[in-house]
């Protein structure tokens, strides 16, 4: 594989994982607009660890999704009990105030000679672990798919599970979950936590991908595209956020076919989708008749 | 120091109209559809877009140009109404609310096709100085922005409230089935409820452009995040709420730039609307009931 290749598959694995998070929260019901911020959370903690702390990267990595994970635990404690739009408004709110207070984080240590560490506005450079550890780009795609694949494998064993059935009738009829003992906010909290340990684990992986990270990267763009791509691949499987990922991404952008308008033929093509398969390519009357035809 | 609060509470207002306006655009849609359109700033950045495109080659005055943006707005609103909210009339919030996200990437990508380089400069309303009224300075883009609002809001009462339109409006909101049963198009108000708020729309975009004097992409980003933060300050979906909403953000605005910043100013935007969503203050409940979003 070339570069070229390596790097649009590796962004693909790397928006999944925001990606996944969005669906996690879809399949509890709720819209969330601010995955960007647990994104970004775990990129400014795991690249801060490595860079500044001198931590191996797979300790920044737990260390990220658990800040990610307590990040929008807190936002949830707030913010779960609300419905439709205003839990869409309220983590919008809360993710454009992470991305500012990003812009007025300043911790720089000089390390080696070199003045590392987030600068504000200016962003946060040389997040070099990966390079200086001798991972070629190949091999660090290979861990990332690897750890990708974990994660969709972990979402099919719950979907199987009585928790997947318990968290899509809480999507359902959360009144009606309550009403047969399951404890809703709870179970809600708990999903929070992992969505945001998700998008950390995408976000500390990305910094060491980009060795540059600035608050613009984590603005709403990303947490609606996030959205967007669990929508378009659709609510049935795991699979559907990536397949979202793969058409924008790698077919649009990877095939260089639509240079220039690129963004006018995948709206349009989604708008259009949208209204045929409102819940997505895969939705769940597909992954019903894919699972009794081949099982 | 008096005089710098007094000052800054005027700028605020004058910024606040501007917010009202895109708020009142913002709650008319919602108000009517139940659906959110994310693409409202973005058909206002592309009227302005257009606009700016034909002051670059020709020679227009500022009233066509205004006519222009407006006609704009109102032929994207309209589009986006088609393919984003008509279909989904029935069906998912959340279907309609990321199809029209999907067309904002269009018109992003449309405007810098019309117009690749980044900032665009947009005529001025008024070439000479701010007027004065004692220590205290307005532009006249200021003044025209409080007028638009002044006039605008009137003229909404009365279409919603003393025309056969506003009935048919009010009545496909509060009784949706007894309104298609006594003949209305519920199809036909839709879709000229957004063509109405993509005019407002318009209008405000072609007066923030002016008083900018500039264009960037950024506009529409720029513009469905005021709206939507004065929309929801307000309360969602009541039109008085998103007027009132508009000027105290503006307001709030204004005086926190003043004194901590324009980075402490947005923090403290969306700090404020994060504490009153999770407060939830009576006046916001008002208007919600038990219909969700999803």
């Amino acid at each position: 594989m070339d570069d070229y290749t390596i790097g649009v598959l590796t962004n693909i694995a790397l928006f999944s994982f925001v990606a996944l998070s969005a669906y996690l929260l879809l399949l509890a019901g709720e819209m969330s607009f601010g995955q960007q911020a647990f994104f970004g959370v775990g990129a400014y903690c795991g690249g801060m660890l490595t860079t500044l702390f001198g931590w191996p990267l797979p300790a920044a990595v737990l260390a990220a999704m658990a800040a990610g994970a307590a990040a929008q635990f807190l936002v949830g404690l707030p913010t779960l009990r609300m419905r439709g739009l205003y839990f869409a408004m309220a983590t919008l709110a809360a993710a454009e105030m992470m991305r500012i207070l990003f812009e007025l984080l300043h911790f720089q240590r000089s390390i080696e000679g070199d003045l590392v560490g987030p600068d504000g506005t200016q962003g946060f450079r040389s997040i070099r672990w990966v390079f200086e550890a001798g991972v070629e780009p190949a091999e660090y795609l290979a861990l990332i798919v690897a750890l990708l694949a974990l994660v969709v494998a972990g979402f099919g064993l719950v979907e199987r599970s009585r928790l997947g059935a318990t968290l899509r009738m809480i999507g359902e009829d959360p009144e009606l979950a309550a009403s047969v003992g399951v404890n809703v906010e709870r179970v809600k909290l708990g999903v929070a936590a992992v969505a945001g340990a998700l998008a950390a684990l995408g976000g500390v992986l990305y910094a060491h991908h980009n060795t540059y990270i600035e608050p613009r990267n984590f603005d709403i763009m990303l947490g609606v595209h996030s959205l967007a791509y669990a929508l378009i691949g659709g609510l049935g499987t795991a699979v559907g956020p990536l397949l979202g990922v793969l058409l924008d991404v790698g077919a649009l952008e990877g095939s260089r076919l639509f240079e220039g308008y690129r963004m006018t033929v995948f709206g349009g093509l989604v708008a259009l989708l949208l209204i045929f398969r409102p819940r997505g390519l895969l939705d769940e009357r597909v992954v019903h008749w894919l699972r009794a035809r081949f099982s | 120091m008096l005089v710098d609060l007094a000052q800054n509470t005027l700028d605020g207002l004058t910024s606040g109209a501007a917010y009202a306006l895109l708020a009142l655009g913002f709650t008319l849609i919602f108000g009517v559809l139940r659906r959110m359109n994310l693409s409202y700033g973005p058909t206002i950045m592309f009227g302005a877009y257009c606009a700016t495109w034909v002051s670059l080659n020709y020679q227009v005055g500022l009233l066509l140009l205004a006519l222009i943006t407006v006609a704009g707005a109102v032929l994207a609103g309209g589009y986006v109404e088609r393919l984003c909210f008509a279909p989904h009339r029935r069906g998912s919030a959340i279907a309609a609310m990321v199809a029209s996200f999907a067309l904002w990437m269009q018109f992003e990508e449309l405007a810098t096709i019309l117009l690749p380089r980044h900032l665009y400069a947009f005529p001025a309303l008024y070439d000479g100085g701010p007027l004065t009224f004692g220590p205290l300075f307005l532009r006249v883009e200021a003044l025209a922005m409080l007028a638009a609002a002044a006039a605008v809001c009137p003229m909404l009462w009365w279409t919603l409230y003393r025309t056969r339109f506003g009935l048919a409006v009010r009545a496909v909101i509060s009784q949706p089935v007894a309104a298609e049963l006594a003949g209305i198009s519920a199809p036909r108000v839709f879709f000229l409820v957004f063509a109405l708020a993509s005019a407002i729309g318009g209008l405000t975009g072609y007066l923030i452009a002016a008083s900018h004097e500039q264009v960037t992409p950024m506009l529409g980003m720029w513009t469905t995040l005021k709206g939507l933060l004065a929309m929801m300050l307000g309360g969602l979906g009541s039109l008085p709420g998103a007027v009132l909403g508009g000027l105290a953000l503006g307001v709030i605005e204004a005086h926190t730039q003043w004194f901590l910043g324009p980075q402490m100013r947005d923090l403290i935007a969306y700090l404020l609307l994060f504490a009153l969503l999770a407060i939830n203050p009576p006046w916001m409940a008002a208007w919600t009931t038990t219909r969700s979003a999803s």
